[in-house]
């Protein structure tokens, strides 16, 4: 399977779907820092995904999102963005507006935060 | 209208916040005139790409965040983002500045853009 049929394959099963540098236990990167704080301080469930792990990971997923950068979030396989936005999106609020209007109005409940490996 | 104001004293926070090595140099920021020209010739290529493709922009601002040439923060109000979703705005900024990207002179990118509504 191909890293661009897994990433396809996150996209679809999670919730939230996090590509960082690095795992939530051991960040590699300021800013995906700042994408991880925003969504542990939403109580969103997280899946994360080390993009580290290989080279060919972040050129396939970029090809995919059409996003350079990394971090990428995702809610529902939908791009939200890059640390930037989902910094600013926490502060106006829409991040728990964005999270209840496509998880539900529990979806805190099921916070939390596991690692998938692509490799 | 361009508004260039606060750039001089933010570069200068900026470099004051650099850190340090155990000799007390400027950690990423090299003592050669050379570099410290060709990290301003980055940053006005980003500030000249971004002002070509926002021509009526409200504002243009390119802030080196740590001194070192490639931190970047970009600053752009244009009408042309009303009505545009965050991740759209962000899209078009990464269009105008694909030369620099492609370069690999950009490592890292904060974007703030802004409608005129």
């Amino acid at each position: 399977m191909s890293y661009s049929d897994k990433i396809k394959e996150v996209l679809d099963t999670s919730d939230v779907a996090l590509f960082m540098k690095g795992t939530p236990d051991a960040i590699m990167c300021g800013n995906s820092e700042r994408a991880l704080g925003a969504l542990r301080r939403a109580g969103a469930p997280i899946t994360a995904v080390d993009i580290l792990a290989d080279g060919q990971i972040r050129e396939d997923l970029s090809a995919i999102s059409g996003w350079p950068t990394i971090p990428q979030v995702f809610v529902k396989g939908e791009l939200v963005g890059g640390a930037d936005i989902v910094e600013e999106l926490e502060r106006s609020g829409e991040l728990e507006q964005t999270l209840v209007a496509k998880l539900g109005d529990n979806y805190w409940e099921a916070r939390g935060e596991k690692t998938v490996s692509l490799t | 209208m361009r508004v260039y104001q606060f750039r001089h004293i933010r570069w200068r926070a900026a470099s004051v916040a650099t850190p340090r090595t155990r000799l007390g140099r400027p950690h990423r920021r090299s003592r050669s005139g050379l570099t410290d020209r060709y990290h301003a010739r980055v940053r006005e290529r980003i500030q000249q790409l971004l002002e070509g493709a926002f021509p009526q922009a409200e504002q243009v601002e390119v802030v080196d965040r740590t001194g070192g040439g490639d931190h970047f923060e970009v600053i752009v109000h244009d009408e042309v983002f009303n009505g545009l979703s965050r991740i759209e705005q962000h899209k078009l900024i990464y269009a105008a500045l694909d030369e620099p990207w492609k370069q690999g002179s950009i490592h890292e990118l904060r974007i703030n853009t802004k409608g005129t509504a």
